[in-house]
């Protein structure tokens, strides 16, 4: 059974199918690439999977129970949808300390997640307005990390980050999948997923286009050719 | 490892918190003290020394940013797009709402208080000043109406701002009521019932002025249903089933 399911999970808005059906699931103790291109109903996904949106049909579990039923989800799930969605006045300081009071968490883990994400005592004493893409991100995974969760859920996390950081983002996620966490991490970029992720899921048009380990779905040719024909394919299937 | 549900009282800190920790809500919170301890001073040197008059002068400076401070409140978890983060931690979007709405209200009350205790030095020190002796005599029916109109205007602000989930937006129908309210008493008998009986500022005047009969506390409450207690009520509908994005 799998941390993170998705349930013939469908959302449509008005008169656009922005998931189709998508069935998959990440275990314990690996990093799931969420692969597709713009648009593809990946931070959909994510979202119902947080309990902001709701599906049309179907369902999506953390720990086999709807978001909305976990008692303290920041116990059990981070995450990271949007590293932008910040407020500007706020320092990266503050947003962690809020969420460690929600956690109940003493005020030395905010020191200890700064120190994690390599954020300076000094950065963290500036207002996020004033941070690069690149550091929001590294509060936003910071901010998921707070309560040491079972799963993680990042949309996106290496936009804006430096290779050194993806360097580092890939290090952390590995330490964190060998440590037994379920990760699932979402990008429109291939190089960033297939270094790091024990396994892929290839989505396209809201549908499930492919899913496994990155040598079963490369077969021999390279995955990135996989992915283009695929989501090719899915583009003429809609046109 | 901690279990159960958030507790309430932490979901209020956090809350309260939020109220102050960014430069922009010190700035509010700081000019609201200096404005209500400023109006407080000026009216009792032009008034003279009555520490009702003094106090109440606050009431105008309150009545007005503690509104304002509360739609900022309600409305920034959409316009900072924090939802996402906020409702990630505490999915039961009601118990984040009612902690939000909490603070703002009780801040009314001890704005209230505050403007007392600013308005007794300055009664004392205009009495002095002036040679004459000072008036003490507090109407305790007319101070318990004015801090409860105080809270009610508040409680119009995190209503409209849970409402119209935009600030400039419930920034704008707030300020602009006192006007439409004044151009619909003047259209007729009609316009003057409705104005008694659905503009809270109008309906309130008895209560800050402790004279309450049965008619007008009718008045404030109609008023305040549809003020306050409707578009509270269609605000939590739309933020309990709005797709955060």
């Amino acid at each position: 059974m799998g941390v993170i399911e998705f349930h013939r999970l469908s959302k449509t808005y008005s008169d656009v199918k922005a998931l189709d059906d998508v069935s998959f699931t990440v275990p314990a103790g690996s990093v799931t690439g969420f692969l597709g291109p713009n648009g593809a109903g990946k931070s959909t996904a994510m979202r119902i999977l947080a309990g902001l949106s709701r599906p049309t049909s179907g369902s999506a579990t953390v720990l086999g129970r709807p978001y909305a039923e976990l008692e303290r989800p920041g116990y059990d799930v981070g995450t990271l949808l949007d590293a932008s969605a910040q407020h500007p006045g706020r320092t990266g300081r503050e947003v962690l300390t809020l969420g460690a009071m929600m956690l109940g968490l003493p005020r030395t883990r905010v020191d200890e997640v700064l120190e994690l994400v390599g954020l300076t005592g000094k950065e963290g004493r500036r207002p996020v307005g004033g941070y690069s893409l690149g550091m929001r991100q590294r509060l936003g995974i910071g901010h998921a990390l707070l309560g040491r969760p079972r799963a993680l859920i990042l949309d996106e996390p290496a936009n804006g980050l430096d290779p050194q950081g993806i360097h580092w983002m890939r290090g952390l996620l590995r330490d964190l999948a060998r440590s037994g966490c379920a990760v699932l991490l979402s990008s429109h970029l291939l190089h960033e997923v297939e270094q790091v992720a024990d396994r892929i899921v290839m989505i396209g048009r809201g549908r499930l286009l492919a899913q496994g380990t990155p040598a079963e779905l490369g077969r021999g040719r390279s995955l990135e050719q996989t992915f283009l024909e695929l989501t090719a394919a899915a583009d003429r299937g809609l046109a | 490892m901690t279990t159960g549900r958030i507790p309430f009282p932490t979901l209020l800190r956090v809350e309260t918190r939020k109220l102050v920790d960014t430069r922009g809500s010190k700035v509010i919170t700081g000019v609201l003290a200096v404005l209500t301890a400023g109006a407080v001073v000026v009216r009792g040197i032009a008034s003279g020394p009555e520490l009702h008059t003094a106090a109440v002068t606050a009431g105008i400076v309150v009545g007005i940013l503690l509104p304002v401070l509360a739609i900022l409140t309600v409305t920034g978890e959409w316009s900072h797009r924090t939802a996402l983060t906020t409702f990630t931690l505490e999915p039961r979007r009601g118990r984040v709402w009612a902690a939000k709405c909490l603070p703002p209200l009780v801040a009314s009350v001890l704005a209230c208080v505050f403007a007392m205790l600013v308005a007794a030095p300055v009664t004392a020190a205009v009495a002095a000043a002036q040679g004459v002796p000072a008036d003490w005599r507090v109407a305790l029916p007319a101070l318990a109406g004015w801090t409860a109109t105080t809270v009610l205007l508040t409680a119009q602000g995190l209503a409209l701002g849970t409402v119209l989930m935009n600030a400039p937006a419930a920034i704008v129908v707030f300020l602009s009521n006192a006007v439409m309210w004044s151009v619909v008493a003047r259209l007729g008998s009609a316009g003057e019932a409705a104005t008694q009986w659905l503009d809270l500022n109008t309906a309130t005047i008895p209560l800050v002025n402790g004279t309450m009969t049965g008619g007008d506390a009718a008045r404030v409450a109609v008023s305040s249903l549809a003020w306050i207690v409707l578009p509270m009520a269609a605000g939590m509908v739309r933020t309990m089933r709005r797709e955060v994005g």
